[in-house]
């Protein structure tokens, strides 16, 4: 009799375990929360605070991070990611990167998400440029420092020094020299960014990372077929072609190409091909860096 | 050799002690993270599986110095076994150095079999994730080992001194965590503050500055025992670094130990 009391109260007791933290724990979400998450103390102060265990605290920030964007792949707002968010994004990979100089991931991280989405070239390539001192047996940072370069920035002066510097490390594709060269003569840029983004694809195993890249390796290959059925229609005909449609209708091209990112072509000033989902297309802008220039 | 059997009845208390079972414990769930979290990392799992595996040693090894060394030699004074102990004919010098024997002993041991361990989980990583470990070096991960045996000798001959003038485990534990903590970090510190603090919002004032440097001498630079990192990058590691960081290693731990026998044979027990 006193056995099934017990085993009646650690049942009951059992159950009401269950309900009491889903509910404690549904009421905490109600709680105030501290939503400032742009603060990250000082690298210099975690250093010391780490103690010996500095590389596995480098490890915890740069996977606080992954974290961070898996859970904003899941967000239906726009824009997905707020300012604030990209920034505190770049200061915990510093200071993962602060902990464990060597650590590549974070570098990658932040390649392959802050120049595209949050426009924040520059200070992606400060950070590759600490990656890539310390790093110096690894041609992959100064290869994407390069591609910012050329890509991001039009410095295509610049953007050779670093591929040049990505083909003699260990392991940097010679292929690296000859776009280098390219780059110096400022020819075809649309085909250069191909080449570019198919080597950065080829090196990535992340599929959501290498998605990414073969979206917007589909839409310059576009743009160049576009491009060059513009060349031919300009050797044809003496003049650029009043819309992009006229491609289309003097049988140059069967139709015009889908866009992946959503948008349709058109025929901007000088006969660029340009895209209007242009966010994501040349001239290479993300709203927040449209903003930023305005 | 007076020492050796005082020095094997200390390893085998201390291989008896139950918390031995609990570090034991929390070092193989540690392991098992550090399989399940290297996964997660998109490609540098060679790295961050060398890291958690040697951190798993460091942290499992402090908590044997603090939880295991300590009460080891608490035991004797707390429980009063100590008179019978010096009733024998072994002088108090012997017996100080005889119980650091033994624990260095029981550390030596003890890490070794963690490291087996820790070097299984990383075989293991290595086997299933071959393409994420490009740079990496077994005789780093072994010098990385080393070393932080060397460390934990010397913080369990540091928390010999203090045992040696305390009087109870307790203040000893205090103690000695409080040196692990600034030993660890006091390089770290006496850059920060020779350096540019305004920077990060920090002002120095002149007395902090000349008190960091007193401590920088004072306590044991323990953080020049941590190549963990070079060990995860396999990183050179210059051969005078690690033969001048040995002798450091070794002569700090030699006046330790001298002092606190020195203290300890003038101790009045209660």
């Amino acid at each position: 009799m006193r056995m099934l009391a017990s085993v009646i109260v650690l049942i009951l007791a059992g159950l009401l375990h269950i309900t009491s933290l889903d509910k404690a724990s549904d009421s905490y979400k109600m709680l105030p929360q501290d939503t400032d998450q742009s603060f990250v103390l000082p690298s210099a102060l975690i250093k010391i605070a780490a103690l010996e265990f500095r590389g596995l605290a480098s490890d915890v920030y740069f996977l606080n991070s992954m974290v961070f964007i898996g859970a904003t792949q899941q967000r239906k707002e726009t824009p997905r990611v707020k300012e604030w968010e990209w920034q505190w994004l770049l200061t915990v990979l510093d200071t993962a990167t602060d902990l464990d100089p060597y650590f590549f991931d974070p570098y990658y991280y932040a390649n392959a998400f802050l120049p595209w989405d949050a426009g924040m070239v520059k200070e992606t390539n400060l950070l590759l440029a600490k990656g890539s001192r310390h790093r110096d047996w690894d041609w992959m940072l100064p290869f994407f420092i390069g591609f910012n370069k050329f890509y991001f920035l039009k410095n295509d002066s610049e953007a050779a020094e670093f591929l040049m510097e990505a083909s003699r490390r260990p392991g940097g594709d010679p292929m690296l020299a000859s776009i280098a060269a390219r780059l110096a003569y400022r020819e075809n840029r649309t085909e250069t960014a191909i080449y570019f983004l198919e080597q950065t694809a080829k090196n990535t195993e992340d599929r959501n990372i290498k998605e990414r890249f073969e979206t917007r390796i589909r839409a310059l290959r576009s743009i160049l077929f576009l491009e060059s059925a513009v060349a031919e229609f300009k050797k044809k005909y003496g003049k650029i072609p009043i819309s992009i449609e006229a491609l289309v209708n003097k049988n140059l091209i069967s139709q015009l190409p889908r866009d992946p990112y959503g948008g349709t072509y058109y025929l901007a000033e000088g006969g660029k091909v340009r895209s209007t989902a242009s966010s994501e297309l040349e001239p290479y802008l993300s709203p927040v860096q449209k903003k930023i220039r305005q | 050799m007076t020492l050796w059997p005082l020095a094997l009845i200390t390893f085998k208390e201390g291989i008896r002690n139950k918390a031995l079972y609990g570090i034991t414990l929390i070092a193989l769930m540690l392991f098992g993270a550090t399989a399940l979290i290297a996964t997660m990392i998109p490609r540098e799992v060679g790295k961050v599986s060398i890291d958690m595996a040697l951190s798993t040693i460091s942290f499992t090894g402090l908590l044997l110095v603090f939880f295991v060394g300590i009460n080891l030699m608490a035991k004797d004074l707390d429980k009063r076994t100590i008179y019978t102990v010096l009733s024998r004919p072994i002088s108090r010098s012997q017996y100080i150095f005889g119980k650091f024997l033994g624990m260095a002993l029981l550390i030596i041991v003890t890490m070794s079999a963690l490291s087996l361990m820790a070097m299984s989980a990383i075989v293991l990583l290595k086997a299933t994730h071959a393409e994420y470990f490009g740079r990496f070096s077994w005789s780093l991960i072994t010098l990385a080992i080393l070393f932080n045996i060397l460390m934990l000798i010397l913080l369990s001959a540091i928390s010999f001194f203090f045992a040696s003038f305390t009087t109870s485990s307790f203040i000893t534990l205090v103690l000695t965590i409080i040196t692990y903590i600034i030993g660890q970090s006091i390089s770290s510190v006496k850059a920060l503050v020779e350096s540019s603090p305004q920077e990060i919002g920090i002002t120095v004032s002149p007395v902090t500055l000349k008190m960091v440097k007193a401590a920088y001498y004072l306590f044991p630079n323990l953080s020049l025992f941590d190549i963990k990192l070079q060990a995860a990058h396999a990183l050179t590691v210059p051969s005078s670094f690690v033969m001048w960081t040995i002798v450091y290693g070794l002569v700090y731990i030699a006046l330790a130990i001298t002092l606190a026998a020195l203290i300890f044979r003038k101790k009045e027990f209660p």
